[in-house]
C-alpha cells in the first residue's frame, strides 16, 4: 500500500483507510510485544552488575556463560520431558473427560461446573495448596498416606527431585485439564448426530466408531487444545515456581524458572537464557504448523 | 507509512516529554536541598528500616522521639524521616539513587554495593571519634571496604547451638554436645529413643545454606575466605567438612532427608513445635521457643574438636550519603542517634543485639536479659560474611541456590563449581 503525502482535510482521513482503526492495536503490539523483545535481546548483550549498574558491552559472552552452565543441558532435558509428559497426559485424560462430559447422566451439570474448579482459581494458589499438602511435617497427604499404610513415615515428597517431579506433572496436568477438557466438548458437540446414525446403520463397532468418525471430526479442537498447551506448559512458571523453586539447584527447572533463578546472579545470562527460550518456542511453533498443515493436504 | 510513521514519534515524544517532567521535579527538590548548605536551617532526608511487624511497634515512633530529642537542642537541623519496611525498602532506595534524590542518612541492610559506586562519606567523616570508638571493634571491621569504614553497625545478632532439654533428658543425654562427635552421638540416640523427632535440623535450602556452611565450615577452621581476601569456597578443611555432613548425618538419618530444600524457617518453626532436637539459631527463636513451651538451652556452636570460640555474626547498617555535602549536620545527628539511652530503647524494643560497648555493657549487666547472655558472650568475637567484598553479593546468591547439594552430591564437585562461580564474580568487580 501506498501513501502519498498532501491529502487534506476529509479526504485526507480518509486516505488513511483502516489506519486510524487498526492504529491502537498496532501501538499495542509495538510497546506490549515487540518493545520487550527488543529489550530481552539488547539486555543479554551486557554487562549489568547484580545492583542493575550497566557495564557496558559483553558481546556475546553471556551466551557462552550460559552453554558452559554445568547445568543447562539437564534443564533442558527436563524442560522436554516436562512439556512433553505434561501434554501428552493431558490430551488423553480430556479426550477420555471430554466424552464422559457429552454423555448424558444425571448430575452432569454439576460435574461439569465442578471441572472448572482448578481453572477458576489461580495456578499459583493451587501449586501452593499442593505444596502443603504434600510437606513432610504437616501435610494432609502424608497423614492420610500414613495412616492408610501406603507408607511408613511421612515423606519430604517435593524435596527429593525423584518424587517431586512426578507430582509436579500431576499439579500441571490438573491445572491443564479444564480448559482442554471444555476445548475438546465443544468439538464433541459440533459432530453432528446423524453421522453417527449412519455408522450405526453400517454396523461399525463403538472403537471403529471413536477412531473413523469422532477422532478426525474432533482434529480442529484437538489442534487448538494441543498447540495452547505446548505453548502454556513449555512456559509454565507457577507451578514450579510454587512447589520447588526448581531446586534443589536447578534440578527441577524448566528453561523458563532456569532463567528466573539465573536473575538473581546475572542478569545479562538471565537475558540470554529467555532469548533462547523465546527461540525454542517460534521454533515449536513453527515445526507444529508445519506438521498440522501437512495433515490437511493427505 | 510516513505519516504512520510520524504519528508514532509524536507519540513517543509526547511519552518522553511526560517522563521528563516527573523525573526533573524529583531531582529538582535534590538541588534546593544543595543551596541550604551552608548556613540557616537544614533538612536532613533520612530514610529507615522498619524493624516492627504491626502498627503498634513501628519505628516510626521510635524514630520520631529520637528526632524530637534532637531538635530540642538542634532546632536548625530539621529531619525529614521515612520509614519504609523491609520489603520495599532496596527498591525504594534503588529509585532514589537512580532519580538522583538520595537520602543524606539510610538504616538498612547492606552497605557495600553503595561503596562502589562512590556514593557514601567514610564512617569517620559523619561520627565524633568517641561515638566511633564506641563500636564493638569486630562491627566496626566488618563495615570495611578497603581498610576504610564506610558501614556504620546499627544492630546486630548472633548465632547459638539451641537444644531441647526435654528431649535430650528422654534420650538419657546430660550435658550439651561440645564437639562435631558429640553432636553425632547425641543425634543418634535421639533417633533411637526419641522417635518422630529431628535430631538435628540442618537447613541448607536458599533461605539460609550460606549462614549454616559457614557456622560448620568454622567449626573446621574454614570459611569463605583466607586472610588476604581471596574466596576458598574448596579448601580441604571446607570439603571435609560436608563430607563429615553428608556421612555422618544425612546418610544414617539424623537430619532433614533433604537438606538442601530445607529453609530456616521450617527448622525454627519444627523447633518451636518440640519437633527437633538441635539446631543453630539466633535471638528470635527464644521467643519461637518461649510460645511453644519449649525447655530449650543456648550454647556455643560445637566445633571438630570443641565448641567454636567465634561464631557468625549478623549486623544492619547505617551510611550517610555525600551527595548533598550535609557532613557536619549529619554529624550531629548520628552522635545524638547513638548515644546509650537510644541504643538501648531501640534494642530492647525489637529483642536485638547492640553493637555499641556501652550498650553492651548495660544489656549485659542487666537480669532481665539473661536469657540473651549466651550472644553477649560471643558478640564481641564475631566473625561476619565478607560484606566488605563487592563481589560478596553475587557469590552469596550462588551459595543459596547450590551450596546445599554439596550434601547430596559431590561435596569437592559442587564447592569446586561454587568456587569457580565465586573467582568468576571477583574479577568482574
Amino acid at each position: 500500500m501506498s501513501l502519498k503525502t498532501g491529502g487534506r482535510g476529509r479526504s485526507g482521513l480518509a486516505r488513511l483507510g483502516p489506519l486510524p482503526w487498526i492504529a491502537p492495536a498496532v501501538v499495542l503490539i509495538l510497546f506490549v510485544v515487540l518493545w520487550p523483545v527488543y529489550e530481552m535481546v539488547h539486555t543479554s548483550f551486557l554487562r549489568i552488575s547484580t545492583s542493575g549498574f550497566v557495564r557496558g558491552s559483553a558481546g556475546f559472552d553471556k551466551y557462552t556463560k550460559l552453554f558452559d552452565e554445568p547445568d543447562f543441558y539437564q534443564v533442558l532435558g527436563w524442560t522436554v520431558v516436562w512439556t512433553t509428559a505434561v501434554v501428552a497426559l493431558t490430551m488423553v485424560l480430556s479426550l477420555a473427560l471430554a466424552q464422559l462430559f457429552n454423555q448424558n447422566f444425571p448430575g452432569r451439570r454439576l460435574t461439569r461446573w465442578a471441572l472448572i474448579a482448578p481453572w477458576a482459581a489461580s495456578v499459583l494458589m493451587t501449586s501452593i495448596g499442593f505444596k502443603w499438602m504434600l510437606d513432610r511435617t504437616a501435610g494432609v497427604l502424608n497423614t492420610v498416606m500414613v495412616d492408610l499404610g501406603l507408607i511408613d513415615a511421612p515423606k519430604d515428597w517435593l524435596g527429593d527431585p525423584s518424587t517431586a517431579k512426578p507430582w509436579m506433572v500431576l499439579i500441571a496436568v490438573f491445572v491443564s485439564l479444564p480448559f482442554t477438557t471444555y476445548t475438546l466438548l465443544a468439538g464433541l458437540q459440533t459432530v453432528p448426530a446423524e453421522v453417527y446414525e449412519a455408522a450405526k446403520v453400517d454396523g461399525t463397532s463403538t472403537w471403529q466408531t471413536y477412531r473413523l468418525i469422532t477422532l478426525p471430526l474432533l482434529r480442529p479442537a484437538l489442534l487448538v487444545g494441543l498447540v495452547i498447551n505446548l505453548i502454556n506448559v513449555f512456559n509454565s512458571f507457577p507451578v514450579i515456581w510454587g512447589t520447588t523453586q526448581g531446586g534443589p539447584d536447578s534440578a527441577t527447572a524448566t528453561t523458563t524458572v532456569f532463567a528466573f533463578q539465573l536473575m538473581n546472579t546475572d542478569i545479562g545470562e538471565s537475558a540470554a537464557m529467555s532469548v533462547v527460550n523465546f527461540g525454542l518456542i517460534v521454533v515449536m511453533v513453527l515445526a507444529f504448523l508445519k506438521v498440522s498443515r501437512w495433515n490437511e493436504e493427505s | 507509512m510516513n505519516k504512520k510513521l510520524l504519528n508514532l514519534s509524536a507519540l513517543c515524544a509526547v511519552g518522553v516529554l511526560a517522563l521528563t517532567a516527573c523525573s526533573s521535579s524529583g531531582s529538582g527538590s535534590g538541588d534546593s536541598k544543595d543551596s541550604g548548605k551552608a548556613s540557616g536551617p537544614v533538612t536532613l532526608k533520612f530514610v529507615a528500616a522498619d524493624y516492627g511487624d504491626s502498627a503498634a511497634n513501628s519505628s516510626t515512633a521510635y524514630w520520631g522521639d529520637v528526632v524530637k530529642g534532637f531538635n530540642a537542642t538542634n532546632p536548625d537541623i530539621k529531619i525529614d524521616l521515612q520509614v519504609v519496611n523491609w520489603n520495599d525498602i532496596d527498591k525504594q532506595v534503588k529509585t532514589m539513587i537512580q532519580s538522583g534524590n538520595m537520602p543524606d542518612i539510610l538504616q538498612t541492610g547492606g552497605y557495600a554495593d553503595k561503596v562502589t559506586d562512590k556514593l557514601l562519606y567514610p564512617a569517620a567523616d559523619v561520627l565524633s571519634p568517641a561515638t566511633q570508638a564506641n563500636f564493638i571493634d569486630t562491627f566496626a571491621k566488618a563495615g570495611q571496604v578497603g581498610g576504610t569504614q564506610y558501614g556504620i553497625p546499627f544492630v546486630s545478632s548472633a548465632r547459638a547451638f539451641f537444644y531441647n532439654k526435654a528431649i535430650f533428658a528422654q534420650a538419657g543425654i546430660t550435658s550439651a554436645p561440645k564437639t562435631w562427635d558429640d553432636l553425632k552421638a547425641d543425634a543418634a540416640a535421639i533417633k533411637a529413643k526419641v522417635p518422630g523427632v529431628t535430631p538435628y535440623a540442618l537447613p541448607l535450602g536458599p533461605e539460609e545454606a550460606q549462614g549454616e556452611s559457614l557456622m560448620w565450615e568454622l567449626g573446621n577452621g574454614g570459611g569463605y575466605q583466607d586472610a588476604s581476601g581471596k574466596y576458598t569456597l574448596n579448601s580441604q578443611a571446607d570439603i571435609d567438612t560436608f563430607s563429615w555432613l553428608k556421612a555422618n548425618l544425612v546418610d544414617p538419618g539424623l537430619t532433614y532427608a533433604n537438606p538442601a530444600t530445607t529453609d530456616r524457617k521450617t527448622a525454627f518453626a519444627d523447633f518451636g513445635a518440640g519437633k527437633t532436637a538441635m539446631l543453630n539459631g539466633h535471638p528470635s527463636l527464644i521467643q519461637k521457643a518461649k510460645d511453644g513451651k519449649v525447655d530449650y538451652a543456648a550454647t556455643a556452636i560445637p566445633g571438630k574438636t570443641g565448641p567454636l570460640k567465634s561464631t557468625l555474626g549478623v549486623a544492619d547498617w547505617m551510611m550517610a550519603f555525600n551527595k548533598n555535602g550535609h557532613k557536619d549536620q549529619i554529624k550531629k545527628f548520628l552522635d545524638y542517634a547513638y548515644n546509650t539511652q537510644n541504643t538501648l530503647k531501640f534494642d530492647e524494643l525489637y529483642n536485638l543485639m547492640p553493637v555499641t560497648k556501652d550498650t553492651l555493657a548495660t544489656m549485659s549487666g542487666d537480669a532481665k536479659h539473661a536469657d540473651l547472655k549466651p550472644f553477649f558472650d560471643l558478640l564481641p568475637t564475631a566473625t561476619f560474611y565478607p560484606l566488605g567484598d563487592t563481589s560478596w553479593d553475587n557469590v552469596s546468591a550462588e551459595i543459596k541456590k547450590s551450596g546445599g547439594t554439596a550434601v547430596s552430591g559431590d561435596p569437592a564437585k559442587v564447592l569446586g563449581d561454587l568456587q569457580k562461580r565465586a573467582e568468576a564474580a571477583a574479577a568482574d568487580k
